[in-house]
């Protein structure tokens, strides 16, 4: 049902890749009220998430890309500001991972 | 024997401990004074694939010399460390064990744990589903329930009334405490032992705790403005509580009168504290202690450093104590200890009644920049001298569970 929700109402989110995609269906699974409109400049406070669903999504996007991302709950962390901002770092430690595997 | 509800006081007149800064009162209480700290590199599990690798770990335990009997010696960690703590305490009470007949009827022993033995049930899955093992020891049941140290410490010492274990995350032993003392008080035993004791630092709960996000990499600043979250700990705290007139009677010497207790739920959410919760059962610890908030000198808080309790806590305490919260020294002596889960208000009721005893207040480390939400005193960094007449101890558990003591001087 989700899924076919994101398809059916994708406008601004046909121009997103895979991983913007991924994220959002995440993030969609872990929203009281998953019919809300997501976009990359959506804050995360919009949807409802509070810490101990942070704590859920990034577990489910580290299982997901196969990646580990530094996330402390006591702190403020930039990077969790807007689902753009998760994105770009989720890309930027894709990035590392697989040029730290391919140096391996 | 019993007196008629209401009039019956309720002492302490023994207390053991087990932890990070060394096992036994004495050696814990020299090393809070000098302000030491029990948290380090994790050497008991492999931490490589970890980020979290530090923790409160025991650092002095041998089983051997700690432990009486070969049950004890056979037994999970958690039940080891409630059983050496347990005899801390009823070496220190005089009182004449094992217990027999009537006296042992009207006798508790409630000594509760977070999580048991989750050591033993982590290294029996390690046996089935990767070694491949055809079956588990059989002490593994046995080892791993979270009612086995009250059922060990009760068969050290005769204790045939009741005994069991009680459950509340971080505020475990101080329900265990309150519990013993409402049984006392109102008349349904006359002594009992009561406390909490916690080993589940493993390499599977380390993993848990880090996927919450909720730990620091680097130390638990209580207060302080870079705090990052708590250090896992390990360890027990356990009291022998005793009716006073008895106590009295058998020329016990007594080490604290235990004056309050008030216990609430949040009933909100399972990690964010509310201040309701907290304090209304500081309130409540206080009513049942007939003090007012300016009688008290010292709270042992919570203080996780976690973001969230150190100033939701702030703020229960200023609603409760007012005017006078700016008069009270406060302390986490968890940033010496680390948190020790579900022993943590075991090991901290001890602190405070050594606190009273020798009218100093333990400090709280790690308090380097102060935080303008939490922004009373937090006797940063270094103990000091000062009368402690009534102290009181804080334990806001996961799950929004709180669980309050008040204690005062031994009854003149």
């Amino acid at each position: 049902l989700e899924f076919g929700w994101t398809r059916k109402n994708a406008g601004r989110e046909s121009d997103m890749d895979d991983v913007a995609e991924k994220i959002i269906e995440i993030l969609r699974k872990n929203m009281k009220d998953p019919s809300k409109p997501v976009a990359l400049e959506t804050p995360l406070s919009d949807l409802e998430i509070e810490s101990l669903d942070l704590a859920v999504i990034v577990f489910d996007i580290e299982d997901t890309f196969g990646i580990e991302i530094p996330y402390n709950a006591n702190e403020e962390v930039e990077a969790f500001a807007t689902v753009g901002s998760v994105v770009d770092r989720v890309k930027s430690i894709i990035a590392t991972t697989k040029a730290s595997g391919a140096a391996a | 024997m019993t007196k008629s509800n209401g009039s019956r006081r309720v002492v302490v007149t023994g207390q053991g401990v087990v932890t990070p800064l060394g096992t036994g009162v004495e050696k814990f209480w020299c090393a809070m004074k000098a302000g030491q700290c029990g948290i380090r590199e994790v050497q008991s599990f492999p931490t490589e694939d970890l980020y979290i690798t530090i923790a409160g770990e025991v650092p002095d335990f041998e089983p051997r010399e700690r432990l009486q009997s070969k049950a004890l010696l056979l037994a999970d960690k958690y039940s080891q460390y409630a059983g050496c703590a347990a005899h801390e305490a009823v070496l220190q009470s005089g009182m004449e064990m094992p217990l027999k007949g009537d006296p042992a009827y009207r006798s508790a022993c409630i000594i509760g744990s977070g999580v048991g033995g989750l050591t033993t049930l982590e290294f029996s899955y390690k046996m089935l589903f990767k070694e491949n093992k055809r079956a588990t020891h059989p002490l593994t049941l046995l080892k791993s329930i979270g009612s086995s140290a009250s059922a060990h410490c009760s068969i050290e010492y005769g204790i045939t009334g009741p005994v069991f274990g009680v459950v509340s995350a971080c505020s475990t032993a101080t329900h265990s405490i309150g519990l013993v003392y409402r049984m006392i008080k109102e008349g349904l035993v006359d002594r009992g032992l009561a406390g909490a004791a916690e080993a589940s630092l493993n390499w599977g709960a380390t993993r848990a705790w880090q996927a919450m996000r909720v730990l620091s990499p680097d130390g638990l600043r209580p207060f302080s403005k870079n705090r990052n979250g708590t250090v896992l700990a390990e360890g027990a705290g356990i009291l022998m509580l005793e009716e006073y007139e008895e106590a009295k009677a058998r020329g016990a010497n007594i080490l604290a009168e235990i004056k309050g207790f008030g216990m609430t739920a949040d009933a909100a959410d399972m990690v964010n504290p509310s201040i309701d919760g907290a304090s209304t059962a500081m309130q409540m610890a206080l009513d049942d202690a007939k003090l007012s908030p300016s009688d008290i000198d010292y709270i042992n808080a919570h203080g996780t450093a976690t973001a969230v309790n150190d100033i939701n806590e702030t703020r229960a305490i200023k609603r409760v104590f007012g005017n006078a919260a700016n008069n009270l020294s406060i302390s986490s002596t968890k940033s010496m200890h680390g948190h020790c889960l579900g022993a943590g208000g075991g090991i901290e009721a001890v602190a405070v009644i050594k606190a009273l005893e020798e009218n100093f207040v333990p400090p709280t480390l790690g308090l380097d920049e102060p935080d303008e939400e939490c922004d009373l005193d937090y006797t940063p960094k270094v103990g000091r001298e000062r009368d402690v007449n009534y102290a009181m101890s804080n334990s806001f558990a996961f799950g929004g569970l709180n669980a309050v003591l008040v204690f005062g001087p031994a009854p003149a």
